[in-house]
């Protein structure tokens, strides 16, 4: 099943790219995330890519190439519009909270939200993919541009991490 | 369930409430689907030289897209005239697409073209070619 989105989008199936579209919005997001991008250079990023992806469908053999090649492009395309002078949205989940803000979050979310903003910047995007979308450890190496076999301990020491800090809250 | 994938849903419902999925991600991905060309050649895009790399003045850029035997090349200037040339030549039918913005015209014998008026933006250019294949560029922001 998972192999025949690609081959079906190929020939037209539009409710086949629609699935795929569903499945990977998640990634593109995350990726927008990780580059602090704006609300336009979100869009700008997701149109850009599907555009690409669309081009290339003849190209990519089956679904599992779609999450890797999305991933690089999508990273190499946030890269190019994070500028250094570019309106850039500040990491929603690193944003340090007011105290009342902190006590209505533990209400909202236990605290988890709060907890997600104690961690280390390279925590939060793992877990920030792991959240998002439901990817692959290869597809987070691509988007991260980190080793795939970093992905596994990174996992399990982020969680353990938030678990503490959860705990001592 | 492991106590792992416990904290992972909580982390999910944190992140959905923090950072929630804009609609506009996939409202553009079922939008690209309507520019797609069957059976297409691409001609991906394999160098673009702006104005200071390149020395040119005016903002112009050089644009190479190549793909299998086929190759494309674009200089953009500031205020959006383009003079191209597909290779191999062909007298083909030059479309540039854009999400507002339509401009076609024709090459001659030899493969140059000029355009007037390029959009800025997300662009890609078709070629219609006489034995009725196509050759599309891959979509670049100018």
């Amino acid at each position: 099943m998972r192999d025949e989105l690609i081959a079906l989008a190929r020939q037209g199936d539009e409710a086949a790219w629609s699935a795929l579209v569903d499945r990977y919005s998640g990634l593109l997001w995350s990726i927008a995330r990780s580059y602090n991008l704006n609300e336009a250079d979100t869009a700008d990023l997701a149109q850009t890519v599907w555009l690409r992806l669309v081009e290339r469908l003849a190209g990519l053999r089956d679904d599992a190439a779609v999450g890797g090649w999305l991933a690089v492009t999508a990273r190499h395309e946030a890269a190019r519009l994070r500028r250094p002078c570019g309106g850039r949205l500040p990491d929603l989940a690193a944003t340090g909270p007011g105290p009342d803000t902190i006590c209505l979050e533990r209400e909202r979310f236990g605290q988890v939200a709060v907890a997600i903003r104690g961690m280390p910047e390279r925590c939060r995007r793992v877990l920030r993919f792991l959240a998002l979308a439901p990817v692959t450890y290869a597809e987070i190496a691509a988007a991260l541009d980190i080793p795939i076999g970093s992905v596994g301990p990174t996992r399990t020491r982020c969680l353990a991490g938030l678990r503490r800090l959860i705990e001592a809250a | 369930m492991s106590t792992d994938e416990r904290l992972l849903d909580r982390v999910r419902a944190a992140f959905a409430e923090l950072e929630p999925l804009p609609a506009c991600i996939a409202s553009a991905g079922r939008a690209a689907f309507g520019w797609r060309v069957p059976g297409a050649l691409l001609a991906d895009l394999t160098a673009y030289l702006d104005a200071a790399t390149a020395g040119l003045r005016g903002g112009a850029r050089l644009l190479t897209f190549s793909g299998p035997g086929v190759r494309v090349d674009l200089e953009v200037t500031g205020a959006g005239e383009v003079a191209g040339r597909l290779d191999p030549p062909a007298a083909a039918r030059v479309l540039v697409r854009h999400p507002d913005v339509s401009l076609t015209c024709g090459a001659d014998e030899s493969g140059h073209f000029v355009l007037s008026g390029m959009p800025a933006g997300l662009v890609s250019l078709v070629f219609g070619l006489p034995d009725g294949t196509s050759i599309v560029t891959s979509w670049v922001r100018l």
